[in-house]
């Protein structure tokens, strides 16, 4: 909290108000504050209409392959945002405005697809069926009985969507060429570029003004809604795709999506072998960096450890109160989990910058980046416990007492395998942030310690195809890192201790 | 055979349980009815060592359980929200009350699929407990209660949750398997279908007391008072 508060107080020290004057007069600045509000709207819009086809092919078919076509379209999901802007620049589109909006939709497709479709899968078949009977068009029935039904996960998807559009930092500041600059990058070239920190400062707080405003929608659409819908299981909703045009349908949204999705991903594999797998070749050379490039993994390695273990240990505990707390903290258990969806990295970088000069002088120890990561990550790791310790109820521990287990095995037998389980996912989840942590190490982070995503960044500024080559060739070895992390914690999340 | 003695229990001042006795005999399916919040959950609680009465006696075979912690009871609960462990398989969850008795692992696998199979859910076995709809979660949580074959069987409200078509098919597997077990039950419901389908006698519960006992035949023909009259009516 403290580094935030710093940056609130740079905003408003001097003269009352000056620094925000200034912000909201200066035409440049207005412009990214108006560019990141459109874009964000924009980007979740075309996200729904893209996500559509999908959505519907996973909701409503059983096909074969359906669960790793779902498990696909999540990898862009779960890369960091300076692999999916280098993915999208090495089709050579950056520096244009499509070029963020495609990167935008390819990242967030997954949430649409797992949001909605899920609920959509469970909705009883039963209900258009007897639309369907009353005389409906199937487009007619869509549209007055599923439509309206799913609106709470449309209304969730497109919140995070935006939410997460709204606060993009690598993918702009990659994409961007400088010419196109949300709120987030406006911060960091005020800061970084022109040093012009109460500016900076008072546009960190417009941009936590502007978080702040959609969790509150979000929370108030969430109490709002009232309807309950009777769920049922996937499995009675699912069927074969039907007739000819239908199978046609299914294919096509499949094999559409899929493709859409792989096009980045392989091109990113193609241009890191370009000139003849110089790139590659490249990362091991002693070059004109301070380090040799290799040893950027071993930097984010050690940084990615030392940070799990701060935000494991701060997150767990902060979900065990979430999840325990009555009353206030139970009512906002919604907003709590969406929060690590809005914390602006940038701010927190920015933070450390201005504040950890005092009383030691942290900003020149090793500690400062896996502490900012930490930070960064706990949300994510309270986001990722929490329902798991949510789950150990009284009643789950009660039951267990009436069937025979004394307080020691109630203990080791309930409590302790589901709270490892929580303390493993949300430590798989750190240890995904923080490799693929981008805006708040990018103020931070020194020469001779820097991490894969701030030498991608290094490596795509400097001119030249064997860096350029050197930059795929390293998002290469992100992705493959974070791929593995995050398919370790799909394990343990899965996974049951033994089936007796 | 179960019998309670005067039990009395508050929260914050107010009586949930006001003098209760209640007898259920070996085998006998006695059902608690009454409206909500008449403290029959209490009372289960009570029974099951969950809670302590304020004053009164719980008896087993006429020894006195009162100060016996609920794990070594061997009273099963079922509760209305299943309670079901996340961590665990279908199987797990039935095979745990098994292991808690310290049985041979043969003989907790030998008998978790028996369970299974009283419920019909063998093919869900290794299937975990998240995905399952309302009714399969019913079943799991009944064959986890039943599977160590406890002294006394309690049930609250177990089929509460579920919508009505899958209460009415529910409510004759559940009667099924507590016969065929020759289990001393105790269910509580609001439901008065359910009472007189499942249950040998009804105890009506009212603020705290148990009002009267019978068939609910009898309890139609002879009401206590006018409050049971109306209740029943």
């Amino acid at each position: 909290m403290y580094p935030v508060g710093r940056v609130l107080w740079l905003a408003l020290a001097g003269e009352p108000g000056t620094a925000f004057a200034r912000v909201l007069a200066d035409p440049r600045m207005r412009g990214s504050a108006w560019f990141t509000l459109w874009q964000a709207g924009v980007s979740t819009a075309l996200t729904l209409v893209a996500a559509f086809p999908l959505t519907w092919a996973v909701a409503r078919f059983r096909f074969r392959g359906r669960q790793l076509v779902r498990a696909v379209v999540t990898v862009p999901f779960v890369l960091p945002t300076v692999v999916v802007g280098t993915a999208f620049v090495a089709l050579g589109l950056d520096g244009s405005l499509a070029a963020i909006l495609a990167a935008h939709v390819f990242y967030n497709l997954a949430v649409v697809v797992r949001t909605v479709g899920g609920l959509w899968a469970r909705l009883d078949p039963d209900l258009v069926d007897s639309a369907r009977a009353l005389g409906a068009s199937p487009w007619r029935a869509f549209r007055t009985v599923t439509l309206p039904l799913l609106r709470p996960a449309i209304a969730a998807a497109s919140s995070i969507v935006f939410l997460f559009t709204f606060t993009s930092f690598g993918v702009v500041l990659i994409l961007g060429n400088l010419r196109w600059r949300t709120i987030e990058v406006e911060i960091f070239h005020q800061a970084i570029t022109f040093l012009r920190l109460p500016a900076a400062g008072a546009l960190a707080v417009l941009q936590m003004v502007g978080v702040t405003a959609i969790l509150v929608l979000y929370s108030r659409y969430q109490e709002r809604r009232a309807v309950r819908v009777r769920l049922v299981a996937e499995e009675q909703t699912l069927r074969r795709p039907q007739g000819g045009r239908q199978r046609v349908a299914v294919a096509a949204a499949v094999v559409g999506t899929v493709g859409a999705v792989s096009v980045p991903l392989l091109g990113l594999l193609v241009e890191s072998f370009a000139n003849g797998g110089a790139g590659w070749r490249f990362l091991t050379e002693p070059g004109p960096l301070a380090v040799r490039p290799v040893e950027a993994i071993g930097n984010s390695l050690a940084f990615a450890g030392a940070a799990t273990v701060m935000a494991v240990t701060v997150g767990t505990l902060s979900a065990l109160v979430v999840s325990r707390g009555a009353g206030m903290l139970s009512r906002w258990f919604d907003v709590v989990l969406m929060l690590p969806l809005g914390t602006s990295a940038v701010t927190i970088g920015f933070g450390f910058l201005v504040a950890l000069d005092r009383p030691v002088d942290l900003r020149a120890t090793w500690i400062l980046v896996p502490l900012a990561h930490a930070l960064v990550a706990v949300p994510f790791v309270v986001r990722a416990a929490a329902p798991i310790l949510r789950s150990v109820r009284g009643e789950v521990r009660e039951a267990a007492t009436m069937l025979g287990a004394s307080p020691r095995r109630v203990f080791t037998e309930i409590d302790l395998p589901i709270v490892a389980r929580a303390v493993a996912v949300g430590a798989g989840f750190a240890a995904a942030v923080s490799l693929g942590e981008f805006g708040a190490t990018s103020f931070i982070v020194r020469p001779n310690t820097i991490t894969i995503p701030t030498l991608i960044f290094r490596l795509l500024s400097r001119p030249g195809s064997v860096s350029f080559a050197a930059a795929m060739a390293m998002a290469v070895v992100l992705a493959a890192l974070t791929a593995a992390l995050i398919m370790a914690v799909d394990r343990v999340r899965a996974g049951e201790v033994g089936s007796f | 055979m179960l019998q309670t003695v005067d039990l009395h229990k508050r929260f914050d001042g107010v009586a949930a349980l006001d003098g209760v006795d209640l007898e259920v005999g070996d085998g006998e399916v006695v059902a608690v009815l009454g409206p909500s919040g008449s403290g029959k959950s209490t009372l289960l609680r009570v029974i099951a060592g969950l809670e302590r009465p304020d004053r009164g006696r719980v008896r087993w075979d006429g020894e006195d359980v009162t100060e016996v912690p609920p794990h070594l009871r061997r009273f099963g609960l079922m509760f209305q929200s299943y309670a079901l462990f996340p961590h665990l398989t279908v199987a797990g969850n039935v095979a745990f009350g098994l292991r808690m008795l310290g049985l041979r692992p043969e003989e907790v696998e030998k008998r978790t699929w028996e369970a299974l199979r009283w419920v019909d859910l063998e093919d869900f076995a290794d299937r975990p407990v998240e995905g399952l709809s309302g009714g399969e979660q019913q079943r799991v949580a009944l064959a986890r209660t039943l599977a160590p074959e406890p002294r006394l069987v309690m049930l609250d409200e177990p089929l509460g949750a579920l919508d009505r078509n899958l209460r009415e098919r529910l409510v004759v597997d559940t009667r099924r398997l507590l016969r065929e077990r020759g289990a001393t039950a105790l269910y509580v419901t609001h439901d008065h279908g359910e009472a007189e389908s499942v249950a040998d006698r009804v105890a009506i519960m009212h603020a705290g007391r148990i009002v009267q006992t019978g068939t609910l035949a009898e309890i139609r023909r002879a009401p206590a008072d006018a409050w049971v009259a109306d209740f029943v009516g």
